[in-house]
């Protein structure tokens, strides 16, 4: 198969309007189970209580938050590098999925953080860096929308991603390099202090919730596909599908 | 919920509302860009 075939804006465009409804049922599933398992099967918390069950909403989110901006910086780096139009209407697709994936992460943080450390807010390592990565999303999106030309704003706004791919690894390391609320990692690649239930529910709430990007990206670069394209032949001959 | 159900009900509501203002972002933004399309073939057909 030529790797490059999908590359094509025309073929990406219907190869997404057939993924698309795949990968929303696929999240709807994960979710529904996710949620099943965590807010009914799994046990309380010895220590937090039921306040705990937040986890389910705020690690999966977390975790999507800087996984969407990896794959983001990856796109925005090829589309400056190989100066493919698809791969900067992905990191386009991308950015409001990841810019909701940080709210809601700081937001159920918050939440969390109130009965559990007295306090909405502070400004501790981990939330303040994830605060930042939800001002690259901003500053993305911002700057992809800027330009009157958007191959512009996509150079711009891939430059930007790329730049920003630093605080990733202060985001994960920020509980490790300096002394902060935010408790460690419950998860690592060795094991899991987490019981089998817990893990079980956040493991499928993490996946429902990439699915659910995959499909949204999708959904969006479909729509980014049209506008930039409205005027080839291809888009022009084609049925509302 | 041990007085623990108002910050469940904001952490999960506020997840289902983000959700659910993105796919009504996504629904607008497909309409918008089928609208350009529209607009595109009256013009060609003008012409």
């Amino acid at each position: 198969m030529n790797f490059f075939y999908f590359s094509s804006p025309s073929t990406f465009f219907r190869l997404a309007g057939r993924l698309a409804p795949a990968f929303f049922i696929l999240a709807a599933v994960l979710a529904a189970a996710g949620l099943y398992v965590g807010l009914v099967q799994a046990p309380t918390d010895a220590v937090q209580g039921e306040v705990y069950r937040v986890i389910f909403i705020h690690v999966p989110a977390a975790w999507m938050s800087m996984f969407i901006y990896f794959v983001m910086a990856c796109y925005g780096a090829m589309a400056l590098t190989f100066n493919s139009r698809l791969s900067a209407m992905m990191a386009r697709a991308l950015a409001p999925t990841g810019a909701m994936f940080t709210f809601v992460a700081l937001w159920t943080g918050a939440f969390w953080g109130r009965p559990t450390w007295g306090t909405y807010w502070v400004w501790d390592a981990r939330i303040t860096s994830e605060l930042v990565l939800l001002f690259l999303y901003l500053g993305f999106i911002a700057l992809s929308n800027a330009f009157e030309e958007p191959r512009r704003g996509d150079r711009a706004a891939s430059l930007l991603s790329i730049i920003g791919i630093v605080n990733l690894p202060i985001i994960y390391f920020s509980v490790q390099w300096w002394n902060t609320l935010h408790q460690g990692s419950s998860i690592k690649l060795t094991g899991s202090s987490m019981h089998v239930t817990m893990l079980t529910a956040m493991l499928l709430m993490t996946f429902a919730a990439w699915m659910y990007a995959i499909a949204a990206s999708l959904v969006r670069v479909r729509s980014v596909i049209l506008e930039r394209e409205r005027r080839a032949r291809w888009v022009r001959d084609l049925g509302r599908t | 919920m041990e007085g623990h159900g108002f910050y469940l009900a904001m952490s999960y509501g506020m997840a289902a509302v983000a959700i659910v203002v993105e796919l009504v972002a996504l629904a607008l933004g497909r309409a918008r860009a089928w609208k350009q399309v529209e607009e595109e073939r009256s013009l060609e057909a003008q012409d």
